[in-house]
């Protein structure tokens, strides 16, 4: 690394910068949110007075007691309750959870430990899908610059652009009707029981919605890489490689495939971060108990510590995933001056 | 000239080349006349405008065509199909043409009769009850139309049948005393009235039938061995069955040798015990309405038929219904106009946001676009999930807006508030990005020398260069607002059930409630029309992402 302490200033300052965009979409979801119309929940088992003493003991309500002698609990200004947020969350009073609590979905639960138990499913699928998908899509990109223009990187191409395309539901539908209906080889949800995450049944149950995770992926590999080797291929390095006498082979493998890996290795970093969270629509076709479900869970039943938890897990994965991108960037291709002025 | 007349000697040419040199004699050339000007000649070739080169390297990408065309196929559907189609009438239904009795009728396509495919039939397993009331009903269209096979397990047989979706049977409805005598004036007309093939059909007397039902049982207590309560049960369960079901004239005699326990009903044989199963008038005649309160009739009526007698079209619906009967196709094509409407509208609000944000952030750069930059960064990170959830129920909830704009009108504004708040961006960095190319070049510059400002600049040098590209990504914008809506309409986040409108997403939810193992067509239609969108328009828009990029001229000649 020539220039290792300006590389590191460079991402700490990112870092911050990071931080901050966070803090401030932090505030505004938070006041946001703190606007909805918010109802106390109700159903079995779900008390008015463990509510009220919780959203008193998290500061976001505060007592009072009526001209009739009736207790009553009205709302603190948003700007407290944000206040209030924070000192919980560095110093929570005893019996008090940091995140706040879910009240619908599952009564007076952690919504951290909530996103812990739905994380496992969606993160298997997502390396599942990853697996099966990055060489995949590489390869047949890798294929496809090496016979560009011939009939075999045309059809490809078709195939390709319809993949990217077609609507990623489209697919799931077209998958469950077939493999689980029709041909009735594969079951058509996740299995649902908690149980052993690598047993043949979990696994059957998770091949239908890892396919229809992996279209998507393999077509967008498949293109990028095929557009960075061709572009690699016709550049002058290689003829000179060719001119000092190696052959079309040695060439390909030596020098172009390693510079076209340049800026897909970043592709396969965001990838790696973006597995944490996962597709709504999918986990819903397939009933996967994942975070993307929890998220539409928490959207239909008005949880709002849950959607706002689960939307700020999946705004800092957004956030972290492009900063690890862009300093991959730098790491992977030297030519490339981070932080350069110019 | 006097040159010419010399041999000329060259090196490297051939004895041809010396040939043709030495063949020009001074014949051959003219003095230019020293009088009057001389101009340039006009140009003989038609000047190309940038568009219309666009326009011609456009037209040279077949893919290109090939989604255009689809595009406006799509487009043309959304438009016509409603006006074309009976069902799409609105002053008739001015909510929207629905039929519940025709709910989940398969697709239909008078072409493909018989064939088994899209000829509105269903293959379902059915039980012997059923194959006997399909069998033996007294409707002017048979629902049953064949019978692939059957399975005995133990002793219940059951049928794999292929059934008619559209032969409902036949309905008891209830008619006014004006209404009931055009009908009968239709059907003397028509020279069906009461015969076989009537609209209207007798009325079946189940009350009698019940009643000597239940003598029998109880005469033959002891040898079925059943209690006289559970006698009373069977009856008040036959009761509400035949209530229901208007199609039940083959139940009307209980066979006394056979099925004693099972209550499988047998079949009527003959005109003496049809005329048993039907009530009758004094005379012997057969009763084919009768008075219930309030002035008004009922009548029991084959539907299919009485539904073409009431509409003036036939029941046939080429992409089915769904489960309130709702035409599939005219719902389909409604629901691809909000959609196209929808991703239009916004694309072309976000073209301007975007475009006058990018153009300003890019020109000035610096501080100006340090900061700019902070802010579309904050933007593009909330998701818009998020954003549209909190306007969906923060407008909901709030009487004032659903007052003013009514439930739809709420929707879709918490929908473009969510769509436009950070679907700009994109456009806005492509426009800095472009601008941060164009403004550092001599033109430009030589135009600030010559004193021209900012705003000259910015719309009159720098935008016409850039315009191709923001297009090219305004249109590609489209296709995903569309898939975009499409996911939240089918999650439930947006939805339209409580307004008049519906989208693609709404019937993909339809279908999604349907079920996918027996209503697969109800999601087929939708799915099918999205991705048609999504392709077509992406090949239209990379056709013009190269039509608009000048360095592509001639490269393909």
């Amino acid at each position: 690394m020539r220039d290792a302490k300006q590389m590191l200033k460079y991402i700490l300052q990112r870092l911050l910068l990071m931080i901050f965009t966070f803090l401030v979409i932090f505030i505004i979801c938070f006041i946001l949110i703190r606007l909805l119309p918010f109802d106390q929940a109700t159903g079995p088992g779900k008390d008015p007075a463990t509510f009220y003493r919780m959203q008193v003991a998290m500061g976001r309500m505060y007592e009072v007691v009526n001209a009739d002698g009736v207790k009553e609990y009205l709302k603190t200004p948003i700007l407290v309750q944000l206040w209030n947020f924070f000192k919980n969350l560095f110093a929570p009073p005893e019996g008090v959870s940091r995140w706040g609590y879910s009240w619908q979905i599952e009564w007076m639960m952690d919504p951290m430990q909530l996103l812990g138990r739905q994380l496992p499913p969606t993160v298997l699928i997502n390396i599942y899908s990853m697996v099966i998908a990055t060489p995949i899509g590489i390869a047949l990109g890798i294929f496809m610059a090496l016979k560009k223009n011939k009939w075999e990187d045309n059809v490809l191409s078709v195939v390709i652009m319809l993949l990217i395309s077609v609507p990623s539901f489209v697919y799931a539908f077209l998958l469950q009707y077939f493999f689980a209906f029709k041909w009735d080889l594969l079951p058509d949800i996740r299995a649902t029981f908690e149980g052993n995450w690598f047993s043949g049944e979990m696994i059957a149950s998770m091949v239908l919605p890892v396919l229809a995770m992996s279209f998507g992926t393999i077509a967008g590999f498949a293109r990028y890489t095929r557009a960075e080797l061709t572009e690699v291929l016709t550049s002058d390095f290689m003829l000179l490689a060719r001119t000092k006498g190696l052959s079309r082979a040695q060439a390909t493998v030596r020098h172009a495939f390693r510079n076209s890996l340049v800026p897909i290795f970043p592709m396969i970093l965001g990838q790696i971060i973006s597995v944490l969270s996962g597709s709504v629509v999918i986990e819903q076709i397939f009933a996967v108990n994942g975070v993307g479900s929890l998220f539409l869970q928490s959207i239909q039943r008005r949880d709002y510590d849950v959607f706002q938890f689960v939307g700020m897990f999946y705004v800092l994965i957004g956030l972290v995933g492009s900063l690890v991108v862009d300093i991959s960037y730098g790491i992977v291709d030297p030519r490339i001056r981070m932080g350069g002025k110019k | 000239m006097a040159e010419l007349e010399n041999k000329i000697v060259l090196e490297d040419a051939s004895q041809e080349d010396y040939e043709r040199v030495n063949s020009l004699t001074k014949d051959k050339f003219d003095f230019v006349p020293h009088e009057g000007n001389i101009h340039d000649q006009a140009f003989e070739t038609k000047p190309v405008s940038y568009l219309h080169d666009c326009f011609n390297r456009f037209c040279k990408s077949k893919s290109a065509i090939v989604g255009a065309v689809i595009i406006v196929l799509v487009v043309l559907y959304a438009i016509i199909a409603p006006f074309a189609c009976p069902t799409g009438d609105t002053s008739k239904y001015p909510d929207g043409f629905r039929d519940s009795y025709f709910s989940y009728a398969t697709p239909y396509n008078a072409m493909f009769k018989g064939t088994g495919f899209w000829d509105g039939t269903d293959t379902l397993t059915i039980n012997e009850a059923k194959y006997y009331e399909y069998t033996h009903s007294d409707s002017n269209h048979d629902r049953l139309v064949k019978i692939n096979g059957t399975r005995k397990i133990g002793s219940v047989i059951n049928y794999d049948a292929v059934i008619d979706t559209y032969a409902i049977g036949n309905k008891i409805i209830t008619l006014s005393k004006e209404d009931l005598d055009i009908l009968i004036q239709h059907e003397k007309d028509a020279g069906v009235y009461q015969t076989a093939t009537s609209i209207m059909k007798p009325i079946v007397d189940y009350e009698s039938y019940l009643t000597e039902y239940r003598s029998y049982l109880e005469e033959n207590q002891s040898s079925i061995g059943i209690t006289p309560a559970i006698i009373d049960g069977i009856i008040s369960q036959m009761r509400t069955d035949y209530q229901n079901n208007a199609d039940i004239s083959y139940a009307l005699k209980a066979d006394k040798d056979r099925n004693k326990d099972k209550l499988v009903p047998n079949i009527p044989t003959g005109e003496d015990e049809a005329k048993r199963i039907y009530k009758t008038y004094e005379d012997g005649s057969l009763v084919y309405y009768q008075e219930i309160d309030g002035g008004q009739y009922q009548v029991r009526v084959d539907y299919f038929d009485y539904f073409t007698y009431l509409n003036g079209f036939e029941p046939y619906f080429i992409f089915g219904t769904n489960a309130s009967g709702q035409d599939i196709f005219v719902r389909l094509a409604l629901g691809a106009r909000f959609s196209l409407i929808l991703g239009v509208g916004i694309s072309i609000i976000n073209f301007i946001i975007g475009l006058i944000w990018g153009a300003i952030s890019g020109y000035y750069g610096g501080t100006t676009d340090l900061i700019m930059e902070r802010i579309t960064d904050i933007i593009s990170n909330i998701p818009s999930l998020v954003v549209l959830t909190i306007c969906s129920i923060q407008f909901t909830s709030n009487p004032q807006f659903t007052n003013t704009l009514g439930s739809s009108g709420t929707l879709i504004l918490a929908l473009l508030i969510a769509f436009v708040y950070s679907g700009w961006v994109g456009v806005a960095s492509t426009t800095r990005m472009q601008f941060y190319r164009f403004k550092g070049q001599e033109y430009v510059l030589a135009s600030r020398t010559l004193g021209a400002k900012d705003r000259r600049l910015i719309f009159k040098h720098i935008l016409p260069n850039a315009i191709g590209t923001l297009i090219t990504s305004s249109v590609l914008m489209i296709p995903s607002i569309i898939f975009s809506e499409s996911s939240l309409s089918y999650l439930g986040i947006i939805n339209f059930s409580t307004s008049s409108i519906s989208s693609i997403g709404t019937l993909l939810n339809e279908g999604q409630a349907a079920g996918l193992q027996n209503y697969p067509y109800v999601i087929l239609f939708p799915s099918l029309v999205i991705t048609l969108l999504m392709i077509s328009f992406n090949l239209f828009g990379n056709g013009l992402r190269d039509a608009f990029n000048t360095s592509l001229k001639g490269s393909e000649d």
